[in-house]
């Protein structure tokens, strides 16, 4: 059974992510690219840094950025809107709640275009209380937008080939806590048509399912159970609707044991259907839900710690 | 009288018809309306017709509207014919949407309304992105994005102005100053906005039309189009006077002075406010040049 994998590859998560982006829209020369200092200063922190084709730089109107998206899209057009925090796109709101809904009903004479919006996630606690806004799933939900959380390579590289550019919307989301770190690079075993799970590893021991950016937590359970010579079954999940969580109830249920990890500091993790939903198909299964039951308002370092050894202990149990 | 003379005459007319006409399918939905016909809440547009009218004809073919809840005025124009938003009022598969969208929503793709939004300052950045995708592709095609003077008031105009000046959009901001937010005037609710200094400010050439007169619209709007075309936004104010409640039947409010019948014919008021009163003298004119 491979253990998973915490091999680093040589460069960090942030220029990798660069490098897949810029890869990415080499294949789409119609794309328009906008963001605000996309191609000034430090390029958004590096995420946009030297991107091909037609880059907008423009200005503090996020509100009008995401609605210009909608716009974009309903001409058959393709934009990827890049935006430095998720906070502000707080201010887009009306646009991907209302906007996104009147689209999707009013249906189209002619093919919709693609609107992505890619948007870093300030989840390190130095922004301060404004920082709390950390769970892509709370802002998806408004309006059931696909979302996707980019924590290593292999997710990058398949989620912005698949998604970055596709007919329809979408918020592909960066942790900013993971920018400096040497980028993970883990082997992707299976992956659902929607994008939505991704399975990482395949043992009989324990299914772990990692949501929004909590992978790096779930593959340190994997190794540590690894090392008490437990095998795990570990996905990472994505708030995409439908959820495609069979795979997930099934490794639960053949396992008789789940860890769902949310590292959100929303207090409607999706963690909790999943729970649900396992306990309902799979009754015997153990279950264990690892959220942030309390978090803190003011500037700190803010890191979701976990007990490896108090869960691999209870795993054994 | 010379054949050049003639046809402007008929055509003078024709647009004064087209007025008339849209005062007659508005009064026809208001009596539905009073009936309890709809379960949809419907927002008449009496008082718009020569602007509607004259948006209409000054549009190229390939531009595109984007409405706000009082869309109506603009849907007859650009549809031509009521029964299909009779029907789409009633839910009908029928309808001009299959009965999907209902009235603040609605939209027409093929007649160029791509997109309709009741949320004050919703459908402005959404026109500059219609108009970004036209600049993607290289086509002149112009929007034209409908507000009124409660939509001023939102971040999403000044965001919006700025974005399509910034980036040379072909957007005409068309401004419905009927003086009425839901039922509070703008001397109510807020300072006076000077769009023309606004917009200077951002160097979008600014234009304000009063008086109802179609045929004078239709040239103005023509230019601004043509300017737009040749790179960049312009925002047009329009002085209207709404001859109907906000929403709903007329009378609709209890406290609604108005008492709106078809049985009293077309003419709401014997002033230029009221476009029907325009339209009607023009056609006389017309008829008098013509038998002369």
């Amino acid at each position: 059974m491979p253990e998973p994998f915490l091999h680093p590859a040589p460069v960090n998560y942030i220029s990798a992510i660069n490098r897949i982006l810029i890869e990415t829209a080499l294949l789409h020369p119609d794309l328009v690219q906008m963001g605000e200092n996309i191609n000034k200063g430090s390029c958004i922190g590096g995420m946009t840094r030297n991107l091909p084709g037609r880059v907008l730089n423009i200005g503090n109107c996020e509100n009008t950025h995401c609605g210009v998206g909608f716009g974009m899209m309903l001409n058959g057009a393709s934009l990827a809107l890049y935006v430095k925090q998720l906070d502000f796109l707080l201010l887009g709101l009306d646009q991907i709640v209302n906007t996104y809904n009147l689209i999707r009903c009013q249906g189209q004479s002619q093919a919709l275009g693609s609107f992505t919006i890619v948007v870093i996630v300030c989840d390190q606690g130095m922004q301060g209380p404004q920082s709390s806004c950390n769970t892509l799933a709370d802002l998806c939900s408004l309006a059931r937008v696909d979302g996707y959380t980019l924590t290593n390579l292999a997710e990058a590289r398949h989620l912005l080939g698949q998604y970055l550019v596709r007919p329809g919307f979408r918020i592909i989301a960066l942790s900013q806590r993971l920018f400096h770190s040497p980028v993970l690079d883990p082997e992707i075993l299976y992956t659902s048509p929607n994008g939505g799970m991704i399975q990482y590893s395949d043992g009989p021991d324990l299914a772990i399912v990692c949501f929004n950016f909590s992978l790096p937590q779930g593959l340190r359970l994997a190794a540590e159970c690894g090392r008490a010579r437990l095998s795990t079954r570990l996905f990472s999940a994505h708030p995409v609707l439908p959820h495609a969580w069979d795979m997930a109830v099934e490794a639960a249920r053949s396992t008789g044991r789940l860890v769902a990890i949310d590292d959100g500091k929303g207090v409607n993790s999706i963690a909790y259907l999943l729970a649900e939903e396992v306990r309902r198909r799979a009754p015997h299964c153990q279950v264990t839900v690892l959220t942030r039951p309390e978090v803190s308002w003011t500037v700190g370092a803010d890191r979701f710690e976990i007990d490896y050894q108090a869960l691999v202990e209870a795993v054994r149990v | 009288m010379s054949a050049l003379e003639r046809m402007a005459i008929q055509q003078e007319a024709a647009l004064a018809q087209r007025v008339l006409q849209l005062r007659q399918w508005q009064q026809i939905l208001n009596e539905e309306l009073k009936s309890g016909a709809f379960a949809v809440p419907v927002h008449l547009a009496m008082g718009y017709e020569a602007l509607a009218v004259a948006v209409d004809e000054a549009m190229g073919p390939g531009d595109q509207m984007v409405l706000t809840h009082r869309n109506i005025a603009y849907h007859l124009a650009r549809g031509g014919s009521i029964e299909p938003v009779l029907a789409e009022y009633r839910g009908s598969e029928q309808g001009l949407a299959a009965g999907r969208l209902g009235s603040m929503n609605l939209t027409q793709p093929a007649r160029g309304i791509v997109y309709t939004s009741s949320i004050l300052g919703n459908n402005l950045p959404v026109a500059c992105g219609l108009a970004l995708a036209h600049q993607t592709y290289n086509r002149s095609d112009v929007v034209w994005v409908v507000l009124g003077d409660g939509s001023m008031e939102e971040g999403a105009f000044y965001e919006s102005l700025l974005f399509a000046a910034s980036h040379q959009l072909a957007v005409v901001f068309l401004i419905e100053n009927n003086d009425h937010s839901l039922a509070s005037t703008i001397a109510q609710r807020r300072c006076r906005i000077d769009g023309a200094s606004l917009c200077g400010a951002a160097g979008v050439p600014f234009a304000s039309l009063s008086g109802n007169d179609a045929a004078l619209y239709r040239e103005r709007l023509r230019q601004v189009r043509r300017r737009c075309q040749s790179g960049g936004p312009a925002c047009v104010e329009v002085a209207l006077t709404m001859f109907n409640q906000h929403a709903g039947p007329t009378p609709g409010w209890p406290s609604d002075p108005k008492r709106i019948s078809i049985e009293d014919g077309l003419l709401l008021e014997p002033h230029s406010r009221d476009p029907v009163y325009l339209a009607l003298a023009c056609l006389e004119q017309a008829g008098e040049k013509i038998l002369a």
